[in-house]
């Protein structure tokens, strides 16, 4: 950041100045400390200064205006949480992708659930959308996140100017506990102001609403935060006896987090507990070892005919690359051998 | 003038005046009358058309009186019983009816009789007759018989024992004649006379309320007419809440000037009084039926009826005068994205007990369950699943399981390696699996496709997309139908 620390204050204040003729006060929000400082946007890089994020249009006096998602990370990186009176967008990058795409979206209502319990979720959607990437299906939400068929609503509408009218209605209504709009591709009319008006409502009523897109390319809108969904190999499922191969356990997501206000780009993979109903990060390096997805079996005993050229050394130190490759050990030097040979016949 | 077949012969079945000049009869055959005269005008009949129109008209009727009924292809029956003196009388009654079908362009003849058959004789047979009570026999006695609305077998029978005339029938020893000719004829004569009651049956359920407002000068905006509804359901909002009921269908009827009624109903998910909300409703519905409603010349009759009815129970409300329920704004809200995008907008999810995933759930339009007085007890725990391994059931479910391509598989009872789908590939790297759902035995046909037995796999493919695919029918069994596999759903 070239932004001297003076420049970035006079910027702050013409921020709070803007935001106070706006009538919307700024928020002031401390990002946890265990955040990492690539996670905080416009965080202070003066270490130890205190990490100050300036967002506007939230209510800001409120101490629950977020939804913490749970993992430590994407919830610093999205200073807190994902907004709980606005619009979120949800993207799925292919129509392949629509049961990740809702997975991670209802696990989502499923977190808002566990506050306002009772209150039912309002699905919204396009007859395209639920042609192309079925039906939501209450047995399996059930089961996975929770939520009781009977708070469930869907509303399928032929044409989406009547899913977004459907969905203005209900983004005001204090009485849902969340809307979920899905849309397929990029409509014109899904545009700056449309979203605006979702968002504006949403605002009002202090509910979320999901808007989720599937096959779409991310263009303006007016929703604070947009995270891209798709699927990630789940882990096995855990048994006493260790994890069980080849089945497939708990769902994951890989969550990019496509536009912020206080987040870099990032890419997360969350696997969603349905048990407990919590998500769990799974981090790169330790899950790697774990991660049964087919890694190929070195093929023990056989000449391997593509590294067959490689180097052959006449006496391998101890220890050497060379001692653990496959190669070298199907086909050890002839003075290798010898030597090996040897104390027996000495003997 | 009109024709119609009738045996293998084109007949005239209607005509007017310039041609009954020309003598021409009904039943004529064509052919003659075309002998007669070249130049006369025939079109063909279409009783579907003039049922329409005659269906229309009973709409229109339905401003007098709503107990409109139909009578057979050409007639109309109007019970106005408690209803003339709105219109200031039995006479300024009928010739109000008369005078607006003559403006609409109609030939009507009308009569008013204490019984529904006196009125049917009157009507036809002597024509703007007004029949006091008493006076039924004195006016059906010199009618022929057809007056009395019986067969034409039985009046031809009639006739050939010489009785020509109701009064001759009225004459006659009534135990032969109901031996003879049946006892529909004493039926009829005693209706006519009012010994027997006979109910018309209306084309449309009588409303248990309705309020309506004639307007001097015809509206045709739909401002207005929603600032009419809502002066009417102020007006049913007393009569409802005397009954203690509140509406939960209510139709909205304009009549419009030239006759044509439109009719606009809608249902509430709970029972409704307040104007505010009625309004509100009609508001979505008109806004969504701009198109379909033709204004015209204006409507000058407005009619705001309560279909049905329920039990409304009052809540009680706090000091500030609000009554804390979430439910009214749910049922409110879906009540108004019906109103406009049909009954089917808003749905909710209904498990139902099977093993197949399709009919596991059924998707219903939104109505409102029994409310309930006491919040719901919110368990402690999760309930406990009826198996320690609840089955795995994905978030979305195709509506028809969509057929996949998989090429023969090494492992005949085992998942796909690979399969096709929507034109591309899929790499399966684990899959999970069977579990056998059979066919409802019960419902099926034998035999049917549809009835096999399904494996169903929970894939993961190469991208850690989750699917769940299944296979229909068993490899290697009596019916020499191949398997097939269908993609069903997706997982999270």
């Amino acid at each position: 950041m070239a932004m001297t620390a003076v420049a970035r204050e006079t910027v702050f204040a013409l921020r709070r100045q803007i935001a106070k003729i706006e009538g919307t006060l700024p928020e002031r929000l401390q990002a946890p400390a265990a955040a990492p400082l690539d996670a905080g946007a416009s965080a202070d890089p003066t270490p130890g200064g205190d990490l100050t994020i300036i967002r506007r249009g939230l209510a800001a006096a409120l101490p629950d205006a977020f939804l913490p998602i749970g993992v430590e990370r994407l919830d610093a990186a999205l200073g807190g949480g994902l907004p709980k009176a606005a619009l979120t967008e949800i993207h799925g990058l292919e129509t392949r992708d629509a049961g990740a795409v809702a997975g991670f979206a209802l696990s989502l209502v499923s977190l808002i659930l566990n506050q306002a319990q009772g209150l039912p979720v309002l699905w919204i959607g396009t007859s395209e959308i639920f042609h192309e990437a079925g039906f939501p299906y209450a047995r399996g939400l059930h089961a996975a996140f929770g939520i009781e068929p009977g708070q469930l609503l869907f509303s399928e509408a032929p044409r989406l100017v009547d899913a977004l009218w459907v969905a203005e209605e209900a983004a005001r209504m204090t009485a849902l506990a969340a809307v979920i709009l899905e849309i397929r591709g990029n409509p014109q009319r899904l545009d700056l102001t449309a979203t605006r008006r979702l968002h504006a409502r949403a605002q009002g009523a202090g509910r979320p609403v999901f808007l989720l897109r599937q096959a779409a390319e991310p263009e303006p809108t007016a929703a604070p935060v947009r995270l891209i969904a798709a699927s990630a190999p789940a882990v096995p499922r855990a048994t006493v006896a260790g994890p069980l191969a080849g089945s497939i356990g708990h769902p994951a997501f890989t969550i990019s987090i496509g536009k912020s206000r206080t987040a870099l780009p990032g890419q997360f993979i969350l696997e969603w507990n349905p048990d407990e109903r919590v998500f769990d990060e799974r981090r790169g390096e330790e899950e790697r070892a774990e991660n049964p997805v087919p890694v190929v079996s070195l093929s023990g005993g056989r000449k391997d005919p593509a590294a067959a050229s490689g180097e052959i050394l006449a006496f391998p130190t101890l220890g050497s690359s060379v001692a653990i490759s496959p190669t070298a050990r199907d086909q050890p030097p002839p003075g290798q051998r010898a030597a090996h040979l040897s104390p027996r016949r000495a003997g | 003038m009109i024709s119609h077949r009738q045996g293998n012969a084109q007949r005239i079945s209607a005509l007017d005046e310039r041609a009954e000049a020309l003598h021409l009869k009904r039943d004529m055959g064509i052919a003659d009358a075309r002998a007669m005269h070249p130049s006369i005008d025939i079109v063909e009949a279409d009783p579907e058309a003039d049922r329409r129109l005659l269906e229309g008209l009973a709409d229109w009727c339905d401003r007098y009186t709503p107990l409109v009924a139909l009578d057979s292809i050409d007639g109309l029956f109007l019970d106005v019983t408690g209803c003339t003196h709105l219109f200031g009388g039995e006479r300024a009654m009928l010739d109000e009816i008369l005078s607006r079908f003559l403006h609409q362009g109609f030939d009507v003849r009308a009569g008013l009789a204490g019984t529904p058959g006196a009125a049917w004789a009157a009507a036809r047979f002597c024509g703007d007759r007004i029949v006091l009570s008493g006076e039924e026999e004195a006016l059906l006695a010199p009618l022929p018989l057809a007056a009395l609305r019986i067969a034409p077998e039985t009046r031809a029978s009639l006739e050939s024992v010489g009785l020509r005339t109701a009064g001759a029938v009225m004459a006659a020893a009534r135990a032969p004649l109901a031996r003879r000719f049946g006892a529909l004829l004493l039926q009829r004569l005693d209706q006519a006379l009012g010994r027997l009651d006979e109910a018309i049956s209306p084309r449309l359920p009588v409303a248990p309320l309705s309020v309506e407002r004639h307007l001097a000068e015809p509206v045709t905006l739909t401002e207005e007419i929603e600032r009419l509804v809502g002066m009417l359901a102020t007006t049913l909002k007393t009569d409802l809440e005397r009954r203690g009921e509140g509406a939960r269908t209510l139709a909205l009827l304009l009549f419009r000037v030239d006759g044509a009624v439109s009719r606009i109903a809608l249902g509430t998910s709970r029972p409704m009084r307040e104007p505010l909300l009625i309004r509100k409703l009609f508001h979505e519905r008109l806004a969504a039926l701009e198109q379909h409603i033709d204004a015209g010349y204006g409507f000058d009759l407005v009619r705001l009826s309560v279909l049905a009815v329920a039990a409304f129970d009052t809540q009680q409300t706090d000091l500030t005068g609000e009554a804390a329920d979430d439910g009214a704004d749910i049922a409110l809200f879906a009540d108004r994205i019906r109103a406009r995008l049909g009954e089917s907008a808003v749905l909710q999810p209904v498990p139902v007990e099977s093993h197949l995933p399709e009919r596991a759930v059924a998707i219903v339009p939104f109505s409102e369950a029994p409310r309930r007085t006491t919040p719901p007890k919110k368990p402690d725990r999760m309930p406990a699943p009826m198996t320690i391994f609840p089955p795995e059931r994905p978030i979305r479910l195709f509506r028809a399981p969509e057929p996949i391509d998989v090429p023969a598989t090494e492992m005949p009872e085992g998942p796909p390696l690979h399969f096709r789908w929507r034109r591309a590939l899929y790499r399966v790297t684990r899959a999970e699996g069977p579990e056998r759902i059979a066919a409802e035995w019960w419902r099926e046909a034998p035999g049917d496709p549809a009835a096999s037995t399904r494996d169903y796999f929970r894939i993961e493919d190469a991208d850690g997309r989750r699917y769940w695919l299944y296979r229909q029918g068993l490899y290697g069994s009596a019916s020499q139908i191949p398997p097939r596999w269908f993609m069903h759903g997706v997982f999270a």
